[in-house]
């Protein structure tokens, strides 16, 4: 056993404590701030983008004008709503509506103005906020309307205003804004019939920008909601009833029928219950990939290196088999281990107001119950049964040029359940994961996928027993490749790879 | 008398239809240098596997230091075999160390040990350096070192001196001696002769998978058949009319003289063969009796496999 832990020792330290790792992981951490950062800076720094509207009929301006307004309320709101939730003291009042987080919807934003706005949601942060909390930075606006130039506001028709205002978005000429002197981003322009009547002539956008559609499609929902303001008015519906209409919200609530009528409602936790054997299935496919090719490299070049054969005067090939697969187990699992832990931390510096965080929910349904153990075991299954396959492989194989030739049929198995996860994933006891259940090498995969939808005890118990079975038999013929080959100065073809696992093969 | 520290007794090893070793059988004694002698291809190495229970032997019995597997008893067992190399990115001293530690060795005794062999080797300036920043020779040494920083009882070392310099090649002759010195036990294979016929207290020729010689260099010379150098004026008949002549070739010939080479029969004695060729009154100039050496009897006892078989042997010899 001291031999086994040696030689996983060995192993792991060449990978987790060589400055390639170590600088992964530092770097992750700090690309990812870089790139939340970045995208931060880059919505900051983004410029006002200035637009004009040639308005005929002179009644969808301020349709527009409003749309681009609400939409601006709600991103700041949920900007505000994130600042308000993480940057709040843990001992201090709650803030009062409509400052405090809460959905968004066009009765807070309304609210939210009519209480002074992001002035006086500043001023009922003040005191609440815990030390070193910067204030609450407004978001800059993305668009504003200016005044058409005189030629274009003169205009007698949408053809002469469109020739007007082409200079203006062709970047030669320059309109006056609060930002200085500008070109134009975007023109509206509004025919005099614009209307809902199918042989009615349609809005106009001019733009140069094709790729940034935000605008047009502002413009679009904007006038789509005045027409069919229009068309109630003209049934006869009110704009009170009109409003009240559009602020109806149908409520949903997701309820479970295998639960205690009171615990029956559908909350954080559960989605994630749900949610979490995915991702874990997922991970599990990532750490078998990368710790796959680890085991591979370094039995290539314990190999090619001619160290093996002094190993093997020192320990059996099957301690030597054994040291790596927990060396290198060790190695795919300190990765995610220093992520959560990492997530775990975060986590715990964010008040979320009483509230559960979801890192939090994560943590609580892991531990609650028994997940945490069905996952690590099926892990380790998963990880067993792969990893004797590249052992196999680099037991064979003199450089990873020979190493290929076996490893696209082996990829092919590991990412072969890919497609068929959603499946699972959306129908956990359905018929394509019985048989993903039943088949050893995805036994893992799938089990993991379902096992918080309370699967047939009877069949889990069943493909379990059998992948144990595939598990062990496969550790005896891969071992027998790995014992077998590892001392043959030139690797086998294939064609003779079945005799190594013959006993008396070496 | 003492356990032998090795023993095999009728060893075979079978690859299909392949017979690598044959039969064999031998024993090495405490505090021997043992030669493993063969041309490529013999079974040299898998013999020596055999010995280390790396591979198992197909039939016959192999005892190591009184256990029937190599695998108890391996952290007395140095073991330094003929395709060696160390893990690139460690430390000099780290390798030896882990070796060590793999053959049971505390880690504290293992470091401490590594670091003083590598002093006593000339190597302390280069302990951290990475084994792939080591010159060949340097790289061989700490091979070297990691095969005896255990302080084994046993020592096998598979074709020990291929590929070193002819320094590395005196120092590695030195170390040898000192570990018998030091009371232990080393058994080392070569295709060598220089180096056997230097360090060996007894010797194993083999050819084939079968064993043609066991003994001392003594033992080999009584056994092997005598030559003679004769100058003489006399012919070949006058020679092999005196009796014993097993056979005779010409050698040199300088004016009237002539030197033969004689090959006399199996016991016959030099010296009543030289007083015969006195009593007939032939002139003698050179008489001169030639002392085999171990590459006149390696050559004799296994140079006529090695055509033959080292073409099958050393091409699976090569591929184990």
């Amino acid at each position: 056993m001291k031999q086994i832990l040696l030689i996983a020792w060995r192993e792991y330290k060449q990978y987790v404590f060589s400055r390639g790792f170590l600088l992964f992981l530092v770097m992750f951490p700090l690309g990812f701030v870089a790139v939340s950062a970045a995208i931060g800076i880059a919505e900051r720094t983004k410029p006002v983008r200035h637009y004009v509207v040639y308005d005929e009929t002179g009644v969808y301006t301020q349709a527009i004008v409003d749309e681009i307004e609400r939409r601006r309320m709600r991103a700041l709101l949920e900007a505000w709503d994130l600042y308000a939730g993480a940057g709040m003291a843990p001992d201090a009042d709650p803030l009062p509506a409509p400052f405090a987080p809460d959905r968004i919807d066009d009765q807070r934003i309304a609210a939210f103005k009519e209480a002074g706005g992001l002035d006086a949601a500043r001023a009922a942060a003040t005191d609440r906020l815990r030390a070193g909390v910067p204030p609450f930075p407004e978001p800059a606006a993305s668009f504003r309307l200016v005044d058409l130039p005189p030629e274009a506001a003169n205009a007698e028709s949408l053809k002469e205003a469109e020739d007007a205002l082409r200079p203006y978005l062709l970047e030669e000429k320059t309109v006056s804004t609060p930002e200085g002197r500008k070109t134009v981003f975007a023109a509206i322009l509004i025919p005099r019939d614009f209307s809902a009547e199918d042989d009615a002539p349609p809005a106009q956008y001019w733009s140069r920008n094709l790729t940034d559609t935000l605008l047009e499609a502002r413009v679009s929902r904007a006038l789509n909601d005045a027409l069919k303001r229009e068309r109630y008015e003209t049934l006869g519906v009110s704009p009170e009833d009109i409003a009240d209409v559009e602020a109806v919200s149908a409520a949903v609530k997701s309820f479970r029928p295998d639960r205690a009528p009171d615990e029956a409602e559908l909350g954080l936790q559960d989605r994630i219950e749900t949610g979490l054997p995915a991702a874990m299935t997922y991970m599990l496919l990532v750490i078998i990939f990368g710790v796959g090719n680890l085991l591979l490299t370094n039995t290539i070049e314990e190999r090619s290196n001619k160290i093996v054969e002094i190993l093997l005067s020192s320990v059996t090939a099957n301690q030597l088999m054994m040291g790596k697969l927990l060396g290198i187990g060790a190695v795919g699992l300190t990765m995610p281990t220093i992520f959560i832990a990492g997530g775990i931390g975060m986590s715990a510096t964010i008040d979320t107001g009483g509230e559960e965080s979801v890192a939090t929910t994560i943590m609580n349904t892991l531990f609650s119950s028994n997940l945490l153990a069905v996952y690590l075991f099926y892990f380790l299954c998963a990880y067993v049964i792969f990893a004797m396959l590249f052992l196999a492989i680099g037991a064979v194989s003199n450089s990873l040029q020979d190493a290929q030739s076996y490893m696209g049929p082996v990829m092919l198995l590991v990412f072969a359940p890919l497609p068929f996860m959603i499946m699972v994933f959306q129908e956990p006891n359905g018929v394509v994961a019985s048989i993903l259940t039943w088949i050893p090498i995805y036994t893992p995969y799938a089990v993991m996928m379902r096992a918080a939808a309370d699967p047939p005890m009877w069949e889990i118990l069943g493909a379990t027993a059998l992948m144990l079975a595939f598990g062990i038999f496969l550790m005896r013929i891969m071992g027998r490749i790995f014992r077998n080959a590892i001392l043959q100065a030139s690797p086998p073809k294939m064609r003779e790879v079945w005799r190594l696992t013959k006993k008396e093969a070496a | 008398m003492s356990q032998p520290v090795v023993l095999l007794e009728n060893v075979v090893k079978r690859y299909g239809a392949f017979t690598a070793v044959n039969d064999l059988s031998f024993q090495v004694e405490q505090g021997e240098i043992y030669g493993f002698l063969g041309p490529n291809g013999a079974g040299k190495t898998t013999t020596l596997r055999m010995m280390l229970d790396i591979i198992q032997p197909s039939a016959g019995r192999i005892l190591m230091l009184g256990s029937k597997s190599a695998i108890p008893v391996r952290a007395r067992i140095g073991y330094l075999p003929e395709e060696r190399g160390l893990y690139k990115k460690m430390k000099a001293v780290d390798a030896i160390s882990y070796f060590a530690q793999l053959r049971g060795m505390s880690r504290r005794d293992a470091n401490r040990k590594a670091m003083a062999l590598l002093e006593e080797f000339g190597l302390a300036e280069f302990a951290r350096s990475k084994n792939e920043a080591l010159s060949k020779g340097m790289a061989q040494k700490v091979q070297l070192l990691a095969t005896i920083a255990h302080d084994p009882e046993l020592l096998i070392l598979d074709e020990p001196f291929s590929g070193l310099d002819p320094i590395n090649q005196q120092t590695l002759e030195d170390l040898i001696r000192n570990q018998r010195e030091a009371g232990r036990t080393i058994i080392f294979s070569t295709h060598v002769m220089q180096h056997a016929e230097r360090l060996c207290d007894r010797f194993l020729i083999i050819a084939h998978g079968e064993k043609r010689f066991e003994g001392t260099m003594s033992e080999a010379r009584e056994a092997f058949a005598q030559r003679l150098h004769v100058r003489t004026t006399a012919q070949m008949e006058d020679l092999m009319a005196l009796g014993d002549v097993a056979a005779i070739r010409v050698e040199d010939v300088s004016g009237a003289e002539t030197t033969f080479e004689i090959e006399l029969e199996e016991h016959a004695n030099p010296q009543d063969f030289l007083a015969r060729a006195v009593a007939q009154g032939i002139s003698i100039s050179r008489f001169e009796q030639a002392g085999a050496t171990l590459h006149d009897i390696f050559v004799a006892l296994a140079g006529d496999e090695e055509d033959e078989s080292q073409s099958a042997g050393a091409m699976k010899e090569a591929a184990e």
